[in-house]
């Protein structure tokens, strides 16, 4: 009988990883090249929110994905069996895909991993179901809403879309930073050597319920999102998914593959404190874990993307955890929820894709509708307009209700790398001219 | 016992609370005497009209936690808080690295939908949108359970929420073993909850739209898991070994050649004959996923899913197959497969080598009360 472990226990756990393709679906832009100027001209879209009777809030702005096509991306599976939040992550799925380079069909033959991060699943089938029912009793519950409830539909459906057999698909639940935590899970599955690729990110949909919750906590701005502002009042609700395609270095040096950044390490940490509060000293201990993991000194960190929700305490606590860590000398720390308003379990997905754009593309995503830095969150965080730089180390921030931390750590891919990328890339443009 | 420190890792300890009652021998007497616990379910006290379906008996938050902290507890929370104090009740001399150490992986369909619901038509019926009970509000998000896991027994180390239908036990068993695997936690407690409740009931059966399915069944499940030199370092008991959990997903045809695929690729892949393997258990009813274990192991293939017996369980449904392997006595290693087919097509299938445990090791294994797992 075997006595050996498939697991990594018997493994070397030093694949290096990296970021070959990204899927975006957001307000501000769908796939990268238009997410990418779009982060860079600190563009934002904020409108009153229609996907639900807004009647009796006082203001409801939002960040909802206009004029969203599934079927441009979605040919497989019955569009009508998946939710809102599921038809955009297997969009961004297909467009991380293509943005890879891989064929689909390639991919079919390779072991891998769908890890996806939401904080309401389909929610917005539990509201309409809800709404339903006050009209017309339970006969009026349409099976079609019943159906779509299970968060785990959110990674099968990228699976089934895609015809990916040989995967393991599950959903990661931690609310606002699950987009983080799948990262981190694709991450350390291609790192073991139990998977060739990951695709690994988070979606959400706006819905009723969350708006509400965040409404009640007087959390919403009534105008805008304004991180690190000292007249921030609060989050927008946001919607949209990103997906990133995860490969060893190996395997994207193998095919050629553009490389965007590498998944340098990533902390997580529970508050086990307060439900909905955020505690500094576990968000202190979640970046220094993170840090850790990555091999990077804090020193060493060019830019922090901000968990930067915009709201009184999250902003405060954020800065002083920050400060707590690096000093006073602290890197720039930029908020894109500022321009993509608060996008749940995607949040943080979207923001590791800024990221990823931010290193590529050489500049850092500013934060907007900045008018007045608060005293107490007083750190760089490139107001209203992004700046050309050159970034060798970015850091990703996700907090969640539940007290759910996680952090990821990106880098630039050493110039040695990168010139045998860029060899590779030119030899196969040269071949298909 | 030989087991090999640098080894995969160990199960040391379980707990459960299901229809059969509180605690692993609850579980594990209830499944051997092999009796439904499918019944009527209470028409008052759930606001349904002929139900049938499987309940923890006498399952109160409050009076088993204490009016404290539980005011606004639903009960998927209370299922998850209970359990993990029944299971962190059998790790003795808990040190000092022990709360940042030690991590939470918990699986779940989609939070609770009467939390959630109820939040929604709260808002619909109120005079005012926002009229709503802010205390309400952590109980509306996927993640309450874990969360709130974390705070009662003070755990600081990672936490996850998995959801990945009726394999998610499987899954968040493989989530659990790569955090182990990376030095992220020293130990993780691994399980799901799923809770009965008036809207659970009402969504499934608009989603069966007319066509009866199973009947709806509720608990908690949870395993300790560990790398192999930590249970040695502290002296545990190692229940099973965890060798591997793979999963796959059928995309259109034939779902029971499908598991039979998986099953094989698992075995495969750990380097185990199929000849080797003592018990394999299926987490589902369906005619697919029992038949293809059938021709697989004949009859080492046992044809008993708890589901059966305490009704469909969703996200719990695979650990507490597990927890029947688990529980079952032994008196000599064995390798055990746990498969769980969803209705999607996906698939997870887990591969332990079981270790000896006899009636005296039960017992040594026997949870304390109820009274030292709570703070």
């Amino acid at each position: 009988m075997s006595t050996q472990p498939t697991g990594s226990a018997a493994r070397p756990a030093d694949r290096r990883v990296v970021i070959t393709g990204c899927g975006v679906i957001s307000s501000i832009g769908t796939g990268v090249a238009e997410f990418s100027a779009a982060l860079r001209a600190g563009r934002s879209n904020v409108r009153p929110i229609t996907a639900f009777d807004t009647t009796g809030f006082a203001h409801s702005n939002g960040c909802e994905v206009p004029g969203f096509e599934p079927e441009r991306w979605i040919h497989n599976v019955d569009i009508t069996e998946l939710g809102r939040a599921s038809r955009f992550s297997v969009a961004a799925a297909r467009l991380a895909i293509e943005d890879s380079g891989i064929g689909e069909d390639r991919l079919r033959d390779r072991r891998g991993v769908v890890s996806v991060g939401t904080t309401d699943g389909e929610c917005r089938d539990l509201d309409t179901l809800v709404e339903a029912e006050l009209a017309g009793g339970e006969a009026g519950m349409d099976p079609v809403n019943a159906r779509r409830i299970p968060a785990g539909n959110i990674s099968t459906a990228i699976s089934r879309e895609l015809g990916l057999t040989d995967v393991e698909s599950s959903t990661i639940a931690t609310a606002c930073s699950a987009g983080n935590y799948a990262i981190g899970n694709g991450f350390d599955a291609i790192r073991l050597g139990e998977a060739d690729f990951a695709l690994v990110g988070g979606a959400d949909a706006v819905c009723r319920k969350t708006f509400t919750i965040f409404y009640r906590l007087r959390s919403i701005a009534p105008d805008c999102c304004r991180p690190f502002d000292k007249n921030r009042m609060g989050i927008l609700t946001g919607e949209g998914a990103g997906i990133l395609m995860l490969e060893s270095l190996e395997s994207a040096q193998a095919r050629g593959a553009r490389i965007y950044a590498e998944v340098l390490g990533y902390g997580l940490s529970c508050d086990a404190n307060h439900p909905v509060a955020p505690h500094q000293p576990s968000i202190t201990r979640c970046m220094d874990l993170a840090l850790h993991d990555a091999g990077v000194k804090p020193g060493e960190v060019d830019l922090i993307s901000a968990h930067g929700t915009g709201t009184k305490a999250n902003d405060l606590t954020e800065t002083r955890a920050i400060r707590d860590l690096f000093g006073e000398d602290t890197p720039r720390v930029v908020s894109m929820k500022s321009m993509l308003g608060h996008t749940m379990g995607a949040a943080s997905a979207l923001a590791a894709i800024g990221c990823a754009l931010a290193i590529t593309d050489r500049f850092v995503p500013p934060t907007v509708n900045h008018e007045e830095t608060d005293p107490e969150c007083a750190v760089d965080c490139v107001p209203n307009e992004s700046v050309p730089a050159d970034l060798r180390i970015v850091q990703n921030n996700g907090w969640a209700f539940g007290g759910n931390n996680s952090v990821v750590i990106f880098g630039r891919l050493d110039t040695e790398s990168t010139e045998n990328t860029e060899s590779a890339e030119a030899e196969l443009e040269g071949a298909t001219r | 016992m030989n087991l090999n420190p640098d080894g995969p890792p160990v199960i040391t300890a379980w707990s459960a609370i299901s229809p059969f009652g509180y605690g692993h021998d609850a579980f594990t007497d209830g499944f051997t005497a092999g009796e439904s616990t499918v019944d009527a379910v209470d028409e008052e006290r759930w606001q349904v009209a002929g139900e049938r379906a499987a309940l923890v008996p006498d399952f109160d938050v409050r009076s088993l936690l204490g009016a404290k902290g539980t005011r606004s507890m639903n009960r998927v929370t209370g299922l998850a808080v209970v359990t993990a104090g029944r299971l962190l009740a059998q790790v003795p001399d808990r040190d000092d690295e022990f709360a940042e150490g030690t991590g939470l992986v918990l699986g779940t369909t989609t939070g609770s939908p009467e939390s959630m619901m109820g939040f929604t038509r709260a808002s619909l019926v109120g005079e005012r949108p926002d009229h709503v009970e802010p205390a309400a509000v952590p109980s509306c998000v996927m993640n309450c359970a874990a969360g709130q896991v974390a705070i009662w027994h003070q755990l600081k180390g990672p936490n996850a929420t998995v959801a990945a239908g009726r394999r998610t036990g499987l899954v968040g068993l493989n989530y659990a073993r790569r955090l182990l695997a990376t030095g992220r936690a020293r130990m993780v407690l691994c399980g799901a909850a799923e809770e009965y409740s008036t809207a659970r009931a009402k969504v499934e059966r608009c989603a069966q739209d007319g066509t009866p399915g199973p009947a709806l069944g509720e608990g908690c499940a949870m395993v300790l898991l560990e790398p192999a030199a930590h249970a040695i370092a502290r002296g545990a008991t190692p229940l099973a070994s965890l060798l591997a959990v793979e999963s796959a997903t059928c995309v259109g045809g034939n779902r029971g050649q499908a598991v039979r695929d998986a099953v094989s690729r698992t075995l495969h892949r750990a380097g185990v004959r199929q000849g080797e393997v003592s018990v394999a258990a299926g987490t589902t009813a369906s005619a697919d996923e029992r038949n293809a274990l059938s021709d697989l192991f004949g009859t080492r293939a046992d044809t008993t899913a708890a589901h059966d017996l305490i009704g469909d369980t969703a996200s719990v449904s695979a650990l507490f197959q597990l927890a029947t392997v688990l529980g079952a006595e032994r008196d000599e290693d064995g390798l055990a497969v746990i498969t769980a087919l969803d209705d999607d097509g996906a698939i997870s299938t887990a591969l332990l080598k079981l270790h000896p445990v006899t009636a005296a090791g039960r017992t040594e294994a026997r949870e304390p009360a109820l009274a030292g797992g709570v703070r």
